[in-house]
């Protein structure tokens, strides 16, 4: 980031909720850098921006849909670039259309649409038809020129209440990236994720960048700050509830393809690009969990993995348990009741469970959501519930990996307090005991369970360097430890259990996280400090910081180039494609090796709203959608009945969102229980502009309740002048903030913001929508 | 003789993430004092004796109509000719070769003229009962971590400063610093200043501040009050000869109590805000 010419901070507020990030900000600032603040409210990280311009929340596609537009029209955009390096000069079938908010292959019934009418076109060999010139009319470019037509400044302006200056100040600053050796980064947060266009507010990021050619290069990308320290590993370790490790997919029984081994293999794997590789990956990591039980003759006992047909996100996990259909939960490190969204619907529905196994530092609102304190009659809940105590971070040993990919071991502190232990000593606990259960039992329910390789170590903590190589992958006859996943084997000769990162333990002694050599080794990367998957390259996709010819487009900032002279690619980063490869070769000017095109994606015909970001209003919005009649994204599930009212501008004309403080986390659990953290920010509050304070009669300091379908919340006014009404289509729409940090346990107390937000989510990852919904507020 | 230090905190690099007022109640071992809501982001109103640094946080309307949201790690500014050092009765405040300023508690009374004495309002008293249950009361405030410092460490909120926004380090080299950087700033922030006042004779907490000292609530031209001069130099020597201890704290306190009625009257001799 400290490379950037410009960083545009959208959807996130790094100076709060990412300080460590702001450290390389301030860098780049010294270095000439601009930075944009674009935010509903002016932020900490506004006011140390170059620029700023609020904008309501859940308008992030048009504000970006007219900076596409803008870079369009005002040829702004890397030609060469965007020809070579992106689907833009792809042809795409005649069978996809947009009109009036749908593209083709809707089933409204469904809410789902057929995606193959969007397919790129092939000719007959099966070969993708290319216009370089960009000018077919069904290429991917004019498609794309065409979709944001309608989003011109006047029209973006209106539904985003942006100022016209400020938003035309932040298109052109961000767009003069867009000049051959320059790179402008985004860097977004939940502001981005959590709304029912969550995917496709990323999505916009990301043909803005590729059209500005700000892919793969310092000071480029775009950048998820995580909310968490390690929610870069945890996905990475298949967190998500449609994931493996290392992002392959989950088998559904909703294919038929995944009734066996090969047919999931099949439908996996695509014939180019990186991924052509997945069955090595996906046959390594069965042989990492059933060990000597996998093998050929019984699909490397691909049977044992659970093939549900269902989405098992967090919002329809609640809603199951709110049907009572599920009897147990297992909660680790989760505070639902604070920090899931309708949070007291969801406290409602952990009462339907029979037993409910909670996991942390503290008895957090969602451990203790049967008792008095919390407002339930335990007589009348039937939940037996389990507190196990859990360790610090200080208190284990163990790896997280941060959004720049590195995975950075981290060493014990201190020995666990009182009872306390280690989540992998839990896990490891259970595993060992389930199994035990299971032993002399046979049948389709022990099977998995006997089959399931768990080895790491005798006692009761399992070795943690058994785990690390396991995670690496070894050779399974002789216990030789792989280099790297290019190694891996589709015959059940090797295992990985996180294919990603094989190469971090590539021999006896080498755990590559451990690495802590402060010498910079050129553009600031510090290969030798911990491990960045994948193969310990910092700069995902580099090959697009040069030219085809393998030239860097900015000579001062290279990080790898081709040398012509010894035949082979250099620099100081790990080249992220193949090395070897010479000019003239098969895929040499292929950047995006992950893409089954080589190329990136302008154009994504994969996901579930449509292959372009198109704008919707949120699920609860004043405003109606000036772009189509499709007032909200047709692709989401919609939730209602008593779990999920919904509210209109009628009873709630006011936008809320919800958001972090730097002193709090997450739901508060391990920070309002610190007293110096807890005295900084000691109570639950709203920020409201000093005009809709007036409107309501609120002097700062006030206590007022907000209200929404679902609930009502008691909080202080914090009236500011960093909230200003947003003027959309000339007229004034008020919109507030809170926090979402507080509930009724540890120190620092307060009424919980998530009893506020709709169970609702976005249409291909089901995130709820904390970001945007609506409400009104009065005064106590 | 040690080197002269200077804490050189850059407002315009700060972006208020308050680790320097956890790494000071962690280092010093202070309580933590919840405070009711003050209607902003800010935590504390000002520093107080368990709460020796506090972050402000204030939103400005500009010179050109635009919003500015400024924040200030505000904390003892140890000045070279320190008020407090001049109006203790007891010696108990003194200047270590680092250029910092410090109270001995084995000294101090708790008789409270240096908190009212001092142009920045940053000490304070803080109660005590001992083991018969008597109360008695000692000034309290930012040491700049002088435990630190002789130890061969910088003070704990500089260590913590993510942003470079405060830096420690030879005075000289300091000031220079902080010069440089306003000349840098000056189109983002016209009034940018370096706060350094040579009223109390320059201090050893050096600002650069993006706007005029009284948008921060601090005074333009701080002086050590001509009472306390008098007092330090001439009348305690001879009055501590002359009369006991006791005595000259109720002289003290008429001293004391005069500044704090002229305050009070807005009277001022320098004519500048009333923060003598």
């Amino acid at each position: 980031m400290q490379y950037t010419d410009c960083a545009l901070i959208m959807g996130a507020n790094p100076a709060e909720n990412h300080p460590i990030s702001f450290r390389w900000l301030t860098k780049a600032k010294e270095n000439g850098g601009k930075i944009v603040s674009v935010d509903p409210r002016y932020t900490r990280t506004s006011s140390m921006s170059d620029i700023y311009a609020p904008l309501r929340s859940g308008t992030d596609i048009p504000f970006i849909g007219g900076m596409i537009k803008y870079a369009l029209d005002n040829n702004l955009y890397h030609k060469e670039y965007v020809a070579k390096y992106t689907n833009a000069s792809f042809i795409v079938k005649e069978s996809y259309k947009f009109e009036d908010g749908l593209f083709s292959g809707y089933n409204a019934d469904k809410r789902s649409y057929d995606k193959t009418q969007w397919a790129f076109e092939k000719d007959a060999e099966g070969n993708l038809v290319k216009d370089f010139s960009l000018e077919h009319p069904r290429s991917v470019f004019q498609l794309m020129k065409k979709h944001y037509t309608r989003y011109d400044v006047d029209t973006v302006v209106k539904v985003t209440g942006t100022p016209k200056e400020d938003l035309l100040n932040v298109y052109k600053a961000f767009c003069a990236t867009g000049q051959v050796g320059k790179a402008g980064t985004i860097m977004y947060a939940m502001g981005t994720t959590q709304h029912t266009v969550g995917t496709q507010n990323v999505r916009a990021f990301a043909i803005i960048q590729l059209l500005l050619g700000n892919i793969g290069l310092p000071g480029g990308g775009v950048n998820a700050m995580r909310g968490e320290s390690n929610v870069q590993g945890s996905t990475d370790f298949g967190l998500l509830y449609g994931n493996l490790t290392g992002y392959l997919n989950a088998p559904t029984s909703i294919d038929p393809l995944n009734a066996t081994l090969a047919g999931h293999l099949e439908k996996e794997t695509p014939k180019t690009g990186y991924w052509s590789n997945k069955p090595k990956f996906i046959v390594s990591l069965l042989k990492a969990w059933y060990g000597p039980n996998a093998t050929a003759a019984n699909e490397f006992a691909y049977q044992y993995l659970p093939k549900g047909n269902k989405n098992y996100s967090h919002i329809n996990l609640f809603k199951a348990m709110y049907d009572g259909k599920l009897e147990g939960a297992f909660l680790f490190g989760t505070n639902p009741v604070v920090g899931g969204p309708n949070a007291g619907k969801e406290k409602e529905a952990l009462s339907n469970l029979k037993w409910l196994v909670a996991v942390d530092l503290w008895e957090t609102e969602t451990s203790a959501f049967w008792q008095t304190d919390a407002g339930s009659n335990p007589a009348k809940i039937n939940t037996e519930v389990f507190l196990l105590p859990a360790c610090s971070s200080y208190e284990k040993e163990g790896s997280i990996s941060n959004s720049a990919r590195w995975m950075q071991y981290r060493w014990q502190a201190i020995k666990p307090l009182g009872e306390s232990k280690a989540d992998l000593e839990i896990i490891n606990e259970l595993a060992t005991r389930i199994k035990g259960l299971y032993k002399n039992e046979a049948g389709p329910v022990a099977e998995p369970i006997n089959a399931l390789y768990w080895s790491y170590g005798e006692g009761h903590h399992p070795d943690i360097d058994l785990v690390c190589k396991e995670i690496n992958g070894y050779d399974v006859n002789t216990g030789k430890l792989i280099a790297g996943f290019g190694n891996l084997k589709d015959d059940g000769s090797t295992c990985s259990g996180n294919w990603i990162y094989c190469g971090f333990y590539p021999e006896e002694g080498k755990n590559r996280a451990k690495n802590r050599d402060k010498k910079d080794t050129g553009m600031s990367l510090y290969l030798n400090w911990s491990y960045a998957w994948p193969m310990n390259r910092r700069i995902l996709y580099n090959r697009a910081s040069c030219d085809p010819s393998g030239v860097p487009y900015n000579k001062e900032k290279a990080v790898v180039w081709y040398d012509a002279v010894q035949g082979k690619w250099t620099g100081v980063d790990v080249p992220d494609f193949v090395a070897t490869r010479k000019p003239g070769d098969a895929g040499f000017e292929d950047p995006f090796i992950m893409m089954n095109d080589g190329v990136g994606g302008v154009y994504a015909p994969t996901l579930n709203d449509g292959p372009f970001p198109e704008h919707y209003e949120p699920y609860e919005s004043p405003v109606q959608n000036p772009f189509s009649s499709q007032e909200i994204n047709p692709a989401i599930q919609l939730f209602d009945g008593k779990f999920n009212e919904r509210g209109f501008k009628a009873d709630f004309p006011i936008v809320a969102t919800t958001y972090r403080v730097s002193e709090h986390w997450q739901s508060g659990t391990m920070t309002r229980n610190q007293e110096w953290l807890s005295e900084l920010v000691p109570h639950m509050y709203i920020e409201i502009s000093e005009e809709l304070a007036k409107e309501k009669g609120i002097n700062n300091k006030d206590e007022v309740i907000v209200s929404s379908a679902r609930g009502e919340v008691k909080a202080y006014a914090m009236v500011t002048k960093r909230f200003k009404p947003h003027k959309i289509n000339g007229k004034n729409v008020h919109q507030i903030g809170m926090p979402w940090h507080f509930g009724y346990k540890g120190i620092a107390t307060g009424e919980t913001a998530n009893r506020l937000t709709p169970h609702i989510g976005d249409a291909n990852t089901t995130i709820p929508e904390y970001k945007a919904f609506l409400c009104d507020v009065r005064k106590v | 003789m040690a080197t002269e230090y200077v804490k050189f905190v850059d407002v315009t690099k700060c972006d208020g993430c308050r680790a320097c007022m956890v790494a000071c109640k962690n280092w010093n071992d202070l309580p933590a004092e919840p405070q009711d809501f003050l209607g902003s982001a800010q935590s504390h109103a000002k520093t107080t004796a368990d709460t020796w640094n506090v972050l402000q946080y204030i939103e400005h309307e500009n010179s050109r109509g635009g919003l500015d949201y400024l924040f200030r790690h505000s904390a003892c500014f140890h000045c070279t000719d320190a008020a407090c050092e001049k109006v203790c009765p007891e010696d108990a405040i003194s200047y270590t070769d680092f250029g910092t300023v410090v109270i001995d508690h084995e000294k101090c009374v708790g008789c409270g003229y240096c908190v009212n004495n001092c142009p920045f309002e940053v000490i304070s008293l803080k109660e005590y009962v001992d083991k018969n249950g008597d109360k008695y009361r000692k000034a309290n405030k930012c040491t700049m971590c002088t435990d630190r410092l002789e130890e061969g460490l910088q003070p704990a909120c500089v260590t913590t400063c993510h942003t470079e926004a405060m830096q420690f380090g030879d005075k000289a080299v300091m000031i220079q610093k902080a010069e440089e950087r306003v000349k840098q700033i000056k189109d983002r922030y016209p009034n940018a200043m370096v706060y350094n006042p040579q009223g109390v004779g320059g201090t050893h907490t050096v600002y650069v501040l993006a706007e005029k000292p009284s948008v921060y609530g601090l005074p333009e031209n701080p002086k050590v009050p001509t009472s306390a001069v008098v007092w330090k130099d001439y009348a305690q020597p001879i009055g501590k000869m002359m009369i006991g201890a006791t005595t000259m704290a109720v002289v003290g306190a008429f001293i004391t109590n005069t500044i704090i009625s002229k305050k009070k009257n807005g009277k001022n001799e320098n004519g500048g805000d009333s923060h003598e």
